[in-house]
């Protein structure tokens, strides 16, 4: 009997391996990644937890745990649903990837990434999980260097706060361990809570720690930057869920909504603030990405009253928004060989398509009518002014500063071709910025069609333990 | 007596000296420009950080610290060497204003201060767990240094050093705490990723400018 993380992790892994010899034929590798990726998909959501199913004549049990010492791997029905996010998420990033031009070496480092993502979701013991993140970390230097020379500062940024987030998590552990040695003595989890919290500050990296996100989007390709971002932070915020559902002391020992919720606000204003002035397409897309996910905190800090319903369903939205941004950026900094908002005009004559994605993906991160993420926003915005209207007025602010950017942006792709000739953008690449502004319109007008996926995840998300 | 024992005792016997020795290296680590000093000095810190450990965890395990220092400490070396003769472009007023404010000089006078503060309030410090007034001002010590590296180096090797001395702080005191085999397995060979993760970055950041005639539009990534 194949268990569920082996099958999982072994296939992910052995394809990357395989993928770095073929990656100078770019589309075999993309489809093959793909395919991995979306098969494992169908595998991992069909397939029974509990029960044993086939596969190519072998026998395999999803749910089945995978034990090395202290370490265990297990597919639980929360994790099932991370997964099965993660891996579509994949199939349509490894698409993208491959006609924006985002650089051979993602389809192998890609899958690997997803490894240790998969492996961070279903990792215990908990304590150690942020240690495959930081893992994930280093692999993401590789991917965001891409055999590029010069600026390293997006790629070291990416590395250096979940390691050193990880002394935090194995600290807090230790304490975890010595607490019912001394049932009556609080202080191992108070300093456990606190270490946990500092912890997952430098994990989730909001405002004041938020600078990885903009030096990632100047440096690295921008459907690999926003692959990144929508991997790793929903990994983070799993695991956020999953520490705040096991030890439910935490809650009360640091007071981690109000944190969380105060650091969310922040985060959103500053990354409105920040996405209104930025010169250059890959800042203003790092900038409004800082925003939007400050906006994903605030409903995670909202987790006691409705909040986790309405962050799963920002996380599915706001996966279009980011894809939808990014491949628009990609088009047309390749095609017009810069990034600079002074050097883009005539953009629009040229890569009506992609403009069109650009401005679409920029008004959904600022959560505008007609876009994917209007119905998630407005539903978080009046659960935060059930609570406290001066937050929902903070979260406004942010949305006009993300806003002025994406029309900043979409302005400066109008006007007069001036630099040299531009190739027009081919019928596929119009077709593929087509779909993805279709998709974010059809999500925008039926916001319902994302209810059932949603519902499926709620459950589980919410009973999910050790 | 064994070996392990003789070291044990000595680590025992000369924990102060030990101790200010490894402080030392970590200063010198984030005041000196120079790579081969800096090198020099995380060598000398992983070997004292492996003898600190006999202390409080089975030889053995002490000694891989040591192997997985020596190894980064050499991978390095190596993407260091690589860059050397290479020039670096020049920069305008704009772009060279980091360097200014991270002089040696500053640097110096930097560590002076954080060492008065240290020395001033070191007996206020919480204690920390299972660890003596030695090692723990030594893990104190540590953690601040790199902290302050982290602060003042912008370039990947020197930022780089001063997360490892980070890293070698929390070791001090985990790896006495833990008994897990696997764990500290898994710590050092992340070490070791760490080290190879910052040599590429060392040699991507320092070949800047030194590639001519790149294929293809700026903005086509090329691996």
């Amino acid at each position: 009997m194949i268990a569920g993380p082996v099958l999982l992790l072994t296939l992910l892994l052995v394809s990357a391996i395989g993928l770095y010899f073929l990656r100078k034929l770019e589309a075999l590798a993309a489809i093959l990644a793909a395919a991995v990726a979306g098969l494992l998909a169908v595998v991992v959501w069909r397939s029974p937890l509990g029960t044993p199913t086939s596969l190519a004549g072998r026998s395999i049990l999803v749910g089945q745990p995978v034990r090395l010492q202290d370490l265990s791997l297990q597919i639980t029905p929360a994790s099932q649903a991370l997964l099965v996010f993660l891996l579509v998420t994949a199939v349509a990033t490894f698409v993208l990837a491959w006609r924006t031009y985002q650089g051979r070496t993602f389809y192998p480092f890609g899958l690997a990434l997803l490894a240790l993502w998969s492996t961070a979701a279903l990792m215990q013991p908990l304590t150690l999980a942020p240690f495959v993140l930081a893992l994930s970390g280093i692999l993401a230097v590789f991917l965001i260097q891409a055999g590029k020379v010069g600026e390293t500062r997006g790629a070291w940024r990416q590395m250096l706060f979940p390691t050193l987030s990880v002394p935090m998590f194995l600290l807090a552990a230790w304490y975890i361990d010595q607490a019912p040695l001394n049932p009556d003595d609080l202080t191992p989890y108070r300093i456990a809570g606190w270490l946990l919290i500092a912890g997952f500050v430098l994990l989730l990296q909001p405002a004041p720690f938020h600078v990885a996100t903009p030096a990632v989007a100047g440096q690295a390709p921008p459907v690999v930057a926003a692959f990144l971002w929508i991997g790793g932070q929903s990994t983070v915020l799993f695991l956020l869920q999953r520490f705040l559902v096991t030890y439910p002391w935490l809650t009360s020992a640091v007071d981690s909504a109000s944190w969380l919720l105060w650091l969310g606000i922040f985060t959103a204003l500053v990354g409105g603030a920040l996405a209104s002035m930025q010169d250059t397409l890959g800042r203003y897309m790092g900038y409004a990405a800082v925003y939007d996910y400050g906006v994903m905190l605030v409903a995670m800090a909202l987790r006691g009253t409705a909040g986790v319903p309405v962050a799963i369903w920002l996380l599915l939205t706001r996966t279009v928004a980011l894809l939808t941004l990014a491949t628009g950026a990609a088009i047309v900094k390749h095609h017009m060989a810069t990034d600079r908002l002074s050097e883009l005009a005539g953009a629009s004559s040229r890569l009506p398509w992609s403009v069109a994605a650009l401005i679409m993906g920029g008004f959904a991160l600022a959560g505008m009518p007609l876009t994917v993420q209007f119905a998630s926003r407005w539903a978080l915005l009046e659960l935060v002014a059930e609570n406290d209207v001066r937050w929902s007025l903070f979260l406004y602010i942010g949305a006009i500063g993300a806003l002025v950017g994406a029309v900043r942006v979409g302005r400066a792709c109008f006007g007069k071709l001036s630099a040299s000739p531009v190739e027009r953008e081919s019928f596929g690449l119009a077709a593929l910025c087509a779909i993805l502004v279709g998709a974010g319109l059809l999500l925008g007008l039926l916001p319902q069609l994302l209810t059932g996926p949603v519902a499926a995840v709620i459950l589980p998300l919410s009973r999910l333990g050790p | 007596m064994s070996f392990a024992d003789f070291i044990r005792q000595l680590s025992i016997l000369m924990g102060l000296p030990f101790v200010l020795a490894l402080g030392l290296a970590a200063a010198t680590i984030v005041v000196v420009r120079d790579w081969r000093a800096a090198l020099l000095a995380y060598g000398l810190l992983s070997v004292l950080l492996a003898l600190l450990l006999t202390q409080g965890i089975p030889m053995e395990w002490a000694l891989m610290q040591a192997i997985v220092g020596g190894l980064v400490a050499v991978m390095l070396f190596l993407s260091a060497g690589q860059l050397r003769g290479v020039r670096p472009p020049a920069a305008g007023r704009e772009g060279r204003w980091p360097q200014l404010a991270s002089l040696t000089s500053f640097r110096l006078l930097a560590v002076a201060l954080l060492a008065g503060a240290f020395f001033t309030a070191h007996s206020e410090l919480p204690a920390l767990p299972a660890v003596g007034s030695p090692l723990s001002d030594a893990i104190v010590w540590l953690v601040l240094m790199g902290v302050m590296g982290l602060a003042l180096h912008e370039e990947p090797l020197h930022a780089g050093l001063a997360l490892l001395v980070v890293l070698a702080g929390f070791m001090l005191l985990f790896f006495p705490l833990t008994r897990s085999r696997v764990i500290i397995g898994l710590l050092d060979s992340w070490q070791l990723l760490l080290g190879l993760a910052i040599s590429y970055l060392t040699v991507s950041r320092g070949l800047a400018g030194v590639e001519t005639g790149q294929e293809g539009p700026a903005f086509r990534w090329r691996q």
